[in-house]
């Protein structure tokens, strides 16, 4: 037991002292080098600690406590597993950048955040990683310095600020509710149903985690972001940091409670989320713009799934969707490297693309991979009604997105080498897509869904194609009649809400007149007799 | 017996007397001693303060002091309860860590001339001793002294550089805090004239709810308002507290607008401890909600640093007003009144940290860039990480980040504002915070940004001046580790009531 506190103890303290280590300057400017080493004590706490460390208490001052139950161990392994390897990417990545001890600063930060989210065990704690890495991924996404990344960087920090204010209304609501004084956040969900806020609270909740897994309209900072970070960034925030919203919605919803009314609002709003990132991401050609839009997609799916789970009050959800967002971690991180191996790379492009091309389809569900098994991991919470149906169509959308993003990774290369990319950016890239293409099989049977023989039953396996072969078709209605779509600028709607915010500027003008005619002596002499008399009057008045 | 001196009272005497010692001293010897005698007094200052918490921290009780061993009505008593004891320690902390930033600012010229010299390290010790006298006052024509002094103190700070724009600001500053004493003179007058004292333990007993009360009160409590800057009573605050040098900018927002705070809180708490169940409470929220709003959005307008980080003390301002709003409703006693006051406080301690951290930071800013416009901080951050990382911990502490004390101090504000069901006080509070991380990011933004031309430094600052800079902004931090409880240390020589709603 000491050794599993000791390894999720050190899954967080290690990214936080090789960042505090950067106060030395020597060291800090051999830290892009070392960025890989950081989250290993989380792969081997994910590996050995699950179920055996219940609860691991720090005292205080820290007082920080941990856990590490199943579907967090899924997660946080996962989301290890693509920190490192694209920490391996970034060594090569950022050489020669003059800023790159800044990046692993800030790399390092978010990683801390990143990983600590899905071990947090108080509500205290669990707002400080959640605010880490919400907050220090700015530093990666404005890295480039360049106005599209500042643009994106501002937005992207507005709407997690925005969020953090929902998140913390919401978490003070639950501490209320929560008898003993309690803070742990299972005793907070256990109180949930009965509480007197009880729908403020949700509401809160979901309005908060709902901004960072980008459902729709709070998707707008995602392709923003995920277009302006640089390659590696892009990977992990895409891949693993989106996933503290995921780990929130799954530690914070009371499952065990049928809720029907906000599970299925919860489950439309993914639906949507899911159909609209298909839409807008067809109209893209940067592909890492396709890829946030299929983000945008994949983490509607995965709101849907939760969604339908608590409306039916099965605790089991949260394994399936756990299962299916680690899966979305190594693909999605994987796509993100691909396309800078892509751009790196000469004429001989199939060690990219054939790898990428089974991880793209396997977000449709190619069967045999792991997306095919994370359809089946969360069959049971979708069913075979109308949320079923529209599942599979996603699904298609999924594959239709997908084929969308192959060809924009080809079409859209700049490149003038004529050699094969560095080793240093290949290996990682191969090392992930095989993650992505195994791990899923080693985890399926911890989703106690069924066997890993299961996926190959052959009426599986057509339920799976079915939306592969819809999404080829439309594929070529796409490829035949794409140009006659309309282009929608990345972000969507982000820019009437740019001009909408831009139409406050005369409130500010008007507070700041305000202020000026406040400001002046008899104004302020006379507020001041004012403020004496009201006060004078209002004890008078009522007692 | 209510009055007599306890074991160790004398300790509140010396908080009050070695910086008035040092005072005396720094005239007697001089501008070219000046320095030397305040830096020599501040570590003593700071064990008494140090002392005197560990003492009511030990004995679990008030201490005081009954000067000339005349009990009152007939003579004055000083009193240090929990809540002066927190205040006198974050003093004692933050003076001398101004005084290591200031030396580089004021030094001991080598010529005859050592004019600003003198000027600036009496009067920090001088503000010391007048914010003392406050925090240990128990009686409120003692304390209309203390806050005199302390306006006399700190008034001229604002005009050290003898510029027209910031002898402006002095003077604005100096009337409106005049009309400011009149008022509580005048209420204070009142109360002598209605109950025949005017030592608040013995007030407290006599006082009754009637208008003779309210009255006084009210005006007591206007006035110590305009002192305090709440909005809209805030017109000479900006123009004071940006145009000061940086370090008398830092004692001026991180300590000195404490002091009228801190009386009203006596005032409320003490005097007439069921005042803040008055709906006279939720009207003062009101100016409270419209600092945090106004104030924030201000902030986010301001082209320069200095005046941004003012702006911002308006809108933190106004965060320790709620308390009044927030501990009423129903009694002291309930545990969310409890949990209001000591958000309320842990905010003031934290803001003054924060900052005075902030200002110092922006004064090296300055003294680096020779400006300090906002859009023009490109390429700041890589020249002074340092100092940039302070403003950064302020800023987190300002929007109410964990692990910060403005996150625990926010926390403890919203829960009081659940817990009561006055669910519109918490919405102010977010949207202050979300404002302030916006001003807080704007800042941040430029700061780490690339410059387009490289920078040229004026001046080159040393890494001790930004390591204490530093250092008060992560003890900012750090108070976020005092447990999401009441302080036990605040709540001692409370009402018993405040006590009980802890159970």
């Amino acid at each position: 037991v000491i050794a599993a506190d000791a390894l999720l103890a050190a899954a967080l303290a290690t990214p936080v002292a090789m960042l505090a280590a950067c106060v030395s300057r020597r060291l800090r400017d051999r830290m892009p080098a070392l960025l890989a080493f950081a989250p290993v004590p989380a792969l081997a706490a994910a590996l050995l600690a699950p179920g055996s460390a219940p609860l691991v208490s720090f005292p205080p001052p820290l007082r920080m406590t941990l856990t590490l139950d199943v579907p967090a161990a899924m997660l946080l392994g996962t989301a290890a597993l693509l920190w490192i390897i694209a920490g391996a990417y970034c060594a090569t990545y950022l050489r020669g950048e003059p800023n790159a001890a800044r990046f692993a600063e800030w790399w390092l930060l978010t990683l801390a955040g990143s990983l600590g989210v899905f071990m947090a065990a108080d509500l205290v704690s669990f707002y400080l990683t959640y605010s880490v890495v919400s907050l220090a991924a700015y530093g990666l996404i404005a890295h480039d310095g360049t106005p599209g990344s500042r643009r994106a960087g501002t937005v992207y920090v507005a709407l997690a600020v925005l969020g953090e204010a929902l998140l913390l209304m919401g978490f003070v609501f639950m501490a209320e509710a929560t008898p003993n004084g309690s803070l742990l956040i299972r005793d907070a969900v256990a109180a949930l149903p009965g509480s007197p806020w009880r729908d403020a609270s949700l509401a809160l909740l979901i309005l908060g985690f709902g901004l960072k897994i980008g459902l729709v309209p709070g998707h707008v900072w995602m392709p923003l972001a995920y277009t302006a970070a640089p390659t590696p960034a892009a990977s992990v925030l895409s891949g693993a940091a989106v996933k503290a919203g995921v780990i929130g919605l799954i530690r914070f919803l009371p499952f065990g409670v049928p809720m029907p009314a906000w599970g299925e609002a919860l489950a439309t709003a993914g639906m949507f989320s899911a159909f609209y990132g298909v839409a807008v991401g067809i109209t893209q050609e940067n592909p890492r713009t396709v890829l946030a839009y299929s983000s945008v997609s994949q983490m509607g799916l995965l709101a849907a799934v939760l969604g339908m789970g608590w409306a039916a009050g099965d605790p089991g959800a949260t394994l399936g969707a756990s299962f299916s967002a680690a899966n979305h971690i190594l693909v999605k991180g994987a796509l993100f490297l691909a396309i800078g191996v892509a751009a790196a790379a000469g004429p001989r492009l199939w060690p990219v693309l054939f790898p990428a091309s089974i991880l793209a389809m396997g977000l449709g569900g190619l069967p045999l991979t792991g997306g095919a098994l994370a359809k089946l991991a969360v069959k049971a919470e979708l069913g075979n009604g109308l949320v079923g149906v529209l599942a599979a169509l996603s699904a298609a959308g999924s594959a239709l997105l997908m084929l969308h993003f192959l060809r924009c990774l080809v079409t859209c290369r700049t490149t003038n080498t004529d050699t094969a990319p560095p080793a240093g950016l290949a290996w990682p890239w191969l090392a992930i897509a095989f993650a992505a293409i195994a791990v899923p099989w080693i985890l399926y049977p911890v989703t106690g869904s069924g066997t890993r023989f299961d996926a190959l039953v052959s009426g599986t396996v057509w339920s799976a194609v079915w939306p592969v072969l819809l999404g080829i078709v439309l594929f070529g209605g796409l490829w035949h009649w794409g140009s006659k779509l309309p282009r929608v600028p990345e972000g969507d709607i982000v820019l009437p809400g740019e001009a909408a915010l831009r139409k406050t500027a005369p409130w500010g003008e008007a507070i700041e007149r305000a202020d000026r005619w406040l400001r002046q002596w008899p104004v302020a002499s006379l507020s001041l007799l004012m403020l004496a008399i009201i006060l004078g009057a209002a004890m008078l008045a009522w007692r | 017996m209510p009055h007599s001196t306890t074991a160790g009272g004398f300790l509140l005497v010396l908080a009050i007397v070695l910086p008035v010692i040092g005072v005396l001293l720094a005239l007697l010897l001089g501008g070219r001693h000046a320095e030397r005698v305040a830096l020599a007094v501040m570590p003593f200052g700071l064990v008494v303060a140090v002392a005197i918490a560990a003492s009511v921290w030990n004995s679990r009780q008030v201490l005081q002091y009954v000067i000339g061993g005349w009990d009152p009505p007939l003579g004055v008593a000083l009193r240090a309860d929990g809540l002066s004891a927190a205040m006198m320690v974050t003093a004692a902390l933050l003076i001398p860590a101004i005084g290591l930033v200031a030396r580089a600012q004021f030094p001991t010229p080598p010529g005859a001339e050592a004019r600003a010299s003198l000027v600036f390290w009496t009067l920090l010790l001088a503000v010391w001793g007048a914010l003392n006298a406050v925090f240990l006052g128990a009686d409120l024509f003692n304390l209309y002294v203390a806050l005199e002094l302390l306006t006399f103190a700190a008034v001229p700070l604002v005009c050290l550089d003898g510029r027209a724009e910031t002898l402006a600001a002095a003077l604005r500053y100096l009337l409106f805090a005049l009309l400011g004493s009149i008022l509580y003179l005048l209420g204070a007058a009142q109360l002598y004239g209605a109950y025949g004292t005017l030592d608040i333990a013995l007030l407290s007993g006599r006082i009754r709810p009637e208008p003779v009360a309210w009255a006084a009160l009210s005006l007591m409590t206007a006035g110590l308002l305009a002192k305090a800057a709440l909005y809209p009573l805030h017109l000479w605050l900006p123009p004071a507290h940006a145009g000061a040098p940086a370090p008398a900018s830092a004692v001026l927002s991180g300590l000195v607008v404490k002091a009228p705070f801190f009386l009203v809180v006596r005032l409320w708490f003490d005097v007439m401890p069921r005042l803040p169940d008055y709906a006279a409470a939720q009207v003062l929220g009101i100016p409270a909600a419209a600092a945090i709003l106004f104030g924030s959005v201000l902030a986010l307008r301001q082209v320069r640093l200095k005046l941004l980080i003012a702006y911002s003390t308006v809108a933190q301002i106004g965060y320790l007003f709620l308390i009044f709003p927030l501990s009423g409703g129903g009694q002291m006693g309930q545990p969310w009144g409890t949990t209001a006051w000591t958000g309320g406080v842990l905010q003031a301690i934290s803001h003054a940290f924060a900052k005075t951290a902030m200002f110092m930071a922006a004064g090296l800013v300055y003294e680096a860039l020779g400006h300090d416009r906002i859009s023009g901080l490109a390429g700041i951050g890589r020249a002074l990480p340092i100092t940039v990382f302070a403003l950064g911990l302020g800023g987190m502490s300002l929007m109410g980040l964990p692990p910060s004390g403005g996150f625990v101090a926010k926390a403890m504000l919203l829960t009081a504002a659940v817990g009561e069901g006055k669910w519109w006080w918490a919405l102010v509070v977010l949207v202050g915070g979300v404002l302030a991380g916006g001003y807080v990011f704007l800042v941040l933004a430029r700061a780490l940004a690339d410059p387009t031309e490289p920078l040229a430094l004026r001046a080159n600052i040393s890494r001790t001046r930004q390591l204490v800079v530093f250092a008060l902004a992560l003890f900012a931090v750090l108070l976020g580790f005092v447990p999401l409880r009441p302080w036990e240390l605040l709540l001692i020589g409370r009402p018993d009531a405040a006590i009980m709603g802890l159970k």
